[in-house]
């Protein structure tokens, strides 16, 4: 696709007298139905595409973005990254090369998908709503009932030859409902992703979202002290998805990652192991490339608790004297940066029951809030309002709720001590399984 | 930009399966953006944002979709996504577009890209130039500089076809000031709907010194008491508490599901009677105005409380129909990839008759919020929660000192009440508000108000 406008782009380069350039294009369609009380509340449908141009002039970058595609508006966009590059006086090192192919088939488009007529998603939705209404009438309401697709595409070519391009697409369901009992209310939310629309059930949802509802009722309050700490699969997953920052090379090289001048020292747990990997079998991010063209690859970040390696796209590879872990991320209308691909924590061998046992008591977190506002990505301090469960003898004894759970990113590295085999990824492809933790600060 | 026939086969599409409304919205915007850091431009984009898109209303639900693809194939194909969101009766109509040309009073002088990119840079480096030597505290500056067009062309079922060109221009700084550990930030983001005769109009010392003076005096304070005390809120950006804690709740997009405080209180008292706010989309130039709306109705002067009295809500076309009132020009969206809310433009607590002096000398322990900092509102309950970016205490009538790393917590519907002196010196201040139509420009504003009782939360020092 879009061979002609490349070569366009191409010929007005070598005609504007650009040398050294890179072009990203991306096109997305997306789709999402959301269903309220049996009817469709939000509908949308979107189909987007840009081409972003990056221009490298005597070690300085330009960049402009277009989403016209006709030969006048690609040689406008062309004329304004040269006159960026004029303007820019931050000196980078960029290196273009011609990338191989990587040697593998990912699966990652199933053609399947494109054709799902549109009343079968409606019917989902509306399905998902109610089968947790009528599961049990404590289930009061199902603000989100949700069900959707998309598609994307991506095309990057280079003055060096480069000339490559992938299809990925995927399928979605959520819900998130309400439990209500006496003056206590209590929410739960599930989702399901997958390229194969007959993974996305229903039922399995529903249930999903409106069993962890109902069993946080009746929650009690906790004393204030410290605890061994269970964060479930999905909890631990959004630890790891706010603070993956510390990993980046940007970030460490700008002076804002608590990991800078650590490679090769301890800095987590020896039963720790983190992982990137952009050719996982069915990642939700799982590509040939990153958004440099950079062909992608696994990377232990940190492996038996030593920190191996940072995520680097070829820009912060060159300035550490290192080669990029093809983790270079951009949409075509910013500048280019870093991100996780598909970032996990390796499952370990223990089934989560055999971790409720380790300690004779602990406190098992299922939802967390204020992520945002409650973490400091670069001291590492986080300080969060949580929910779950008190747990004695090796099992969930009662819920509880209304208390924060507090510490330190990098120190809970280090005291995690057991690591169960349930790993899980969430939407934003950042993925653990459940894990213990020695010793946290809970005030009640 | 796109033929008519064409435009009205798109809305027919549109409404083939039972629609009662459609609306196609273009979009073709140029815009440039730098960025000075470490005394560096390190970063220059420009870009073309250029898409189409469609909404319907079913009753009272509106189904958007949007797409970049604009040749006739690929609008019908969005027009016909939105058609079967649901399906009613089927429905042929024939929509006879009729040019409705609004003149703009908002005039561009200097186009952009008649001035040389190096009197741009130049412009912000003088910013930089001003803060750093202002003190030697000083240890990042960082600036963006931002020029924008956005010309929109709107038609809908009822047979309107209109367009518009808006231009914009800003520049944004925030100087951090540095002494052992602990950082301060002073910023400031000017901004107009203007061409580049704006930049010329802004002095870039005087912005500079102002935004390193502000960091510095806050690195130097001692910290904040807390506890309940009265307030003197400063003018122009101090706006930003009733922008945050009451404007969005006087948005249909809030009233009309019933998560407003505000949704039953027309013609109510709601606020001391010194109180009277405006939202004001036709000021000359101003960085929240617009001739039409982003749905095609002129923009107009709302005034939404009277001297006390709640006397309307900012209306968009489908809130208008929600709550049963005409549209006050107040549908507005980031680009063609959003689907128009209710959304303010300017809006600003309007003069009243006190002083400054008058309100510092009626209070015998307060603090003086000078110049407010960012913060946030819970939304269906008011509560907010707001730094003081500059901020003094008041003791015996008297500003005694300089005090940092206080918030204001209360509630907006609290907090109109305890208003009870106004001064004379309104000003406004340029800002992107973000909601679910995405991030616009409004400014926010007042003159300088006295509020009786706020809990102010300070920060002891731990020893």
């Amino acid at each position: 696709m879009f061979e002609k406008e490349f070569q366009n782009i191409h010929d007005l380069a070598k005609k504007h007298d650009i040398k050294h350039y890179d072009v990203y294009l991306s096109k997305s369609k997306s789709f999402s139905v959301k269903v309220f009380h049996q009817d469709i509340d939000t509908f949308s449908y979107s189909d987007s595409l840009g081409l972003g141009i990056r221009i490298i002039f005597n070690d300085v970058t330009g960049y402009s973005y277009t989403e016209k595609l006709d030969k006048e508006s690609l040689s406008a966009a062309l004329l304004r990254a040269k006159n960026n590059a004029k303007a820019v006086d931050y000196k980078e090192k960029v290196v273009l090369v011609n990338y191989p192919a990587i040697d593998k088939d990912l699966d990652i488009y199933n053609k399947d998908l494109v054709g799902i007529p549109l009343e079968d998603k409606i019917n989902k939705a509306k399905e998902i709503e109610k089968v947790a209404l009528d599961s049990d009438e404590r289930i009061i309401n199902v603000p989100h009932a949700l069900i959707g697709d998309n598609e994307d595409f991506v095309k990057i070519a280079n003055s060096s030859g480069l000339n490559t391009e992938y299809s990925s697409n995927a399928c979605y369901g959520f819900s998130f409902c309400l439990a209500k009992e006496g003056d206590e209310t209590k929410s739960g939310y599930f989702e399901i992703i997958s390229r194969d629309f007959s993974d996305i059930i229903p039922q399995k949802i529903s249930n999903g979202a409106s069993q962890k509802a109902l069993e946080l009722l009746s929650a009690h309050e906790i004393q204030s002290g410290n605890y061994p700490i269970l964060f479930n699969n999905e909890m631990a997953a959004t630890l790891l998805g706010t603070f993956w920052s510390i990993f980046s090379a940007k970030t460490v090289q700008e002076g804002q990652s608590l990991l800078k001048g650590q490679l090769g020292n301890t800095i987590a747990h020896p039963i720790v192991n983190i992982i990137d990997d952009a050719l996982l079998n069915n990642g939700y991010n799982t590509r040939p490339f990153d958004d440099e063209g950079y062909p992608s690859q696994k990377t232990s970040l940190i492996s038996d608790g030593i920190l191996q390696s940072y995520l680097h796209n070829t820009m912060t590879a060159l300035k550490d004297g290192t080669i990029s872990t093809g983790n270079a991320s951009r949409s075509y209308k910013t500048s280019i940066n870093i991100s996780p691909s598909n970032l996990y924590i390796k499952p370990g061998l223990s089934s989560k029951s055999e971790l409720y046992s380790v300690f004779p008591k602990c406190i098992e977190i299922v939802q967390l809030s204020g992520m945002h506002s409650g973490c400091n990505t670069i001291s590492g301090d986080f300080s969060m309002g949580a929910q779950g469960f008190y747990c004695e003898e090796g099992q969930r004894k009662y819920p509880i709720h209304n208390f924060t759970v507090s510490g330190n990113f990098l120190q809970l590295l280090k005291h995690i001590v057991g690591l169960a085999d349930d790993l899980k990824f969430k939407l934003s492809a950042t993925g653990s399984p459940s894990i213990l933790v020695e010793n946290l600060s809970i005030s009640g | 930009m796109i033929r008519k026939s064409i435009i009205e086969s798109v809305l027919q599409k549109a409404l083939s399966n039972g629609a009662d409304f459609s609306e196609l919205f273009l979009e073709d915007s140029v815009s440039s953006t730098m960025q000075l850091l470490d005394r560096k431009i390190v970063k220059s984009i420009s870009g073309n944002d250029y898409g189409a898109g469609v909404r319907v209303f079913y009753g009272h639900r509106a189904i958007y979709a949007f797409t970049n693809d604009v040749s006739e194939k690929g609008l019908l194909t969005v027009a016909e996504a939105v058609s079967k969101a649901e399906t009613g009766d089927k429905r042929t109509e024939i929509i006879d577009l009729t040019q409705k040309t609004y003149d703009s009073p908002h005039k561009v002088l200097i186009p952009f890209n008649s001035v040389p990119i190096q009197d741009k840079i130049a412009f912000v480096h003088s910013i930089d130039n001003a803060s750093r030597n202002f003190s030697d505290y000083i240890s990042q500056v960082n600036i963006n500089y931002m020029e924008k067009y956005q010309n929109i062309m709107i038609a809908n079922s009822e047979g309107l076809s209109t367009q518009d060109q808006r231009t914009y221009a800003r520049v944004y700084v925030s100087s951090i000031a540095f002494k052992d550990n602990q950082m301060q930030t002073g910023s400031e983001g000017p901004g107009a709907l203007m061409g580049y005769e704006f930049f010329n109009n802004v002095d870039p010392e005087e912005l500079g010194r102002k935004t390193a003076e502000r960091a510095v005096k806050m690195l130097l304070a001692e910290y904040a008491p807390s506890g309940k005390f009265p307030v003197i809120i400063g003018n122009a950006f101090g706006g930003v508490i009733f922008h945050e804690a009451c404007g969005h709740s006087l948005e249909t997009t809030s009233v009309a599901k019933g998560a407003s405080v505000f949704a039953d209180k027309l013609n109510t008292r709601i606020a001391n009677p010194c109180v009277t706010a405006i939202d004001d989309g036709t000021m000359l130039n101003k960085w929240g105005s617009t001739t039409i709306d982003d749905e095609g109705s002129p923009t107009q002067r709302t005034v939404l409380i009277d001297k006390g009295m709640l006397q309307s809500f900012m209306i968009d076309k489908l809130g208008g129909m929600k709550i049963g009132l005409p549209s006050t020009g107040s549908g507005r969206r980031q680009s063609y990839k959003f689907a128009p809310t209710s959304r303010m433009r300017n809006t600003y607590i309007d003069k009243g008759p006190d002083t400054i002096q008058d309100m510092i000398s009626s209070v015998d322990f307060g603090l003086y919020a000078k110049k407010m900092g960012g913060g946030s509102v819970q939304p269906g309950t008011g509560d907010f929660n707001f730094a003081v970016g500059e901020g003094y205490l008041i003791e015996d009538g008297k500003i005694s000192k300089p005090v940092r790393g206080a918030t204001l917590i209360g509630n907006g519907k609290d907090i109109l009440k305890r208003i009870s002196m106004v001064s004379d010196d309104l000003e406004l201040a340029e800002g992107m508000c973000g909601s679910q139509s995405g991030s616009i420009p409004t400014c926010v504003g007042q003159p300088t108000i006295k509020v009786d009782e706020i809990v102010v939360g300070g920060r002891k020092k731990i020893a």
